[in-house]
């Protein structure tokens, strides 16, 4: 019974100190994994937009859609409407989810994407995330172009032998899209004043 | 001179990675590039030292028969450290190492030098232990790493400089996916073993393959006998 206590009570105390500790740790670096996180997602929202003289970070149009909220940034020029960026997810890729994020600018026109996450195969998927791929996206008419690979009869060139990373990006792109066109009122007024 | 001798067998003698095949699921997984190498071992060499340090200044304390628990418990809090700050300060790294960070819970070395080092041996040498073996981890980690990128990338990339190019051949993307792995750690281990074996003719010896590739340091398996 002694010896049981002795050992319980030597967990607790290590397992309090674990804790205390990291309670610390935690709480010291909230701040710079926010800012990080914030960092990178900024990086990402101005890599697909045309020029911009407004904070899209903060200039969001939110919806939900079956349940899902769908984020919009817009950008603002002169206070003109000049593009809006999305955040889209495609759960079809070869190794788990792949977060894109796609720029439109305001006159219909795709201005870029950046995979936000994406654990595609080294060298063959995850060539998804490389300029060649993702360049043929610049400039594409959202209403005219054919959104899927052309092994589908598409219109966008799919990377030979990943196929399937590929059509996942093209679909994630295509959703997202779909409920631009739907609120493309709502969200270019965004942010604009008055 | 026994602090540099606990420090100095890590590296070669008992280089976790090509003499002891201690923490594979890593030194598997991880090293498809010479940067997550060095990050991964880099991240386990902080958490050996902490872990040695706390354990070995402990050892006297903790009852036999909860010592695992206590252990790991010590081990998890400095994994969960390293994961917090790596995010915070180094996200890059963090993104490509993914989950391997919290997995360093696991990983057999850690384990293993608390278990049959750093119990048993005072602070001052539970260090030179971790030091060492952490930096054989990461040295192992390095030398598969590089391999595997040079052939199956044909360059070495270091936070965004290319290192080192190998023109004119094609990328054997084979060598970075799963399979590599196992083909280049197999193929090390060969060379390493082919180069004691000539060394020991050399002296005159003879050499035989370590019999012991096995867990020979973890008694974890006799605890309870």
């Amino acid at each position: 019974m002694k010896e049981m206590l002795r050992l319980i009570l030597t967990l607790l105390v290590i397992c309090l100190i674990a804790g205390v500790l990291l309670a610390f740790v935690n709480q010291r670096t909230a701040a710079p994994i926010a800012a990080a996180a914030r960092a990178a997602k900024t990086a990402a929202i101005s890599a697909v937009l045309p020029e911009y003289d407004n904070d899209p970070g903060s200039t969001a149009y939110t919806n939900e859609v079956n349940g899902t909220p769908w984020v919009f940034y817009v950008a603002r020029k002169n206070g003109q409407f000049a593009g809006a960026a999305f955040e889209s997810l495609s759960s079809e890729g070869y190794g788990g989810d792949i977060r894109v994020m796609v720029g439109v600018t305001s006159k219909g026109k795709m201005h870029g994407i950046q995979i936000l996450k994406a654990m595609e195969t080294p060298g063959l998927g995850a060539k998804i995330a490389e300029d060649d791929f993702r360049s043929q996206f610049v400039d594409k008419d959202i209403e005219a172009t054919n959104w899927a690979v052309k092994k589908d009869k598409g219109s966008i060139d799919q990377i030979t032998a990943a196929t399937i990373s590929s059509r996942a990006v093209v679909n994630a792109i295509q959703s997202g899209l779909e409920i631009y066109k739907q609120h493309r009122e709502e969200i270019s007024k965004t942010g604009s004043e008055g | 001179m026994r602090f540099w001798n606990e420090f100095i067998k890590g590296l070669w003698k008992e280089n976790p990675i090509f003499r002891l095949v201690l923490g594979m699921c890593p030194a598997l997984a991880v090293t498809t590039s010479v940067e997550n190498s060095l990050g991964m071992g880099v991240a386990a060499t902080f958490v050996l030292v902490c872990s040695n340090i706390v354990i070995s200044s402990i050892r006297h304390l903790i009852p036999a028969k909860v010592r695992i628990p206590c252990f790991i418990v010590v081990i998890a809090t400095f994994v969960t450290i390293v994961d917090l700050l790596m995010n915070g300060y180094a996200n890059e790294l963090h993104k490509s190492l993914g989950l391997f960070i919290p997995l360093i819970v696991v990983n057999c070395i850690i384990l293993g030098r608390a278990e049959a080092f750093a119990s048993k041996h005072p602070i001052f040498l539970s260090i030179a232990d971790g030091l060492g073996m952490g930096l054989g981890f990461t040295l192992g980690l390095t030398i598969l790493g590089a391999f595997r990128e040079i052939l199956g990338e044909g360059s070495i990339t270091i936070w965004g400089d290319i290192g080192f190019q190998v023109g004119g051949m094609q990328p054997m993307v084979l060598m970075i996916l799963a399979p590599g792995g196992f083909i280049a750690l197999g193929i090390l281990l060969g060379f390493m073993n082919h180069l004691q074996a000539m060394s020991a003719k050399k002296r005159g010896g003879s050499f035989e393959p370590p019999a012991h590739l096995d867990c020979r340091h973890c008694t974890i398996c006799k605890f309870g006998s």
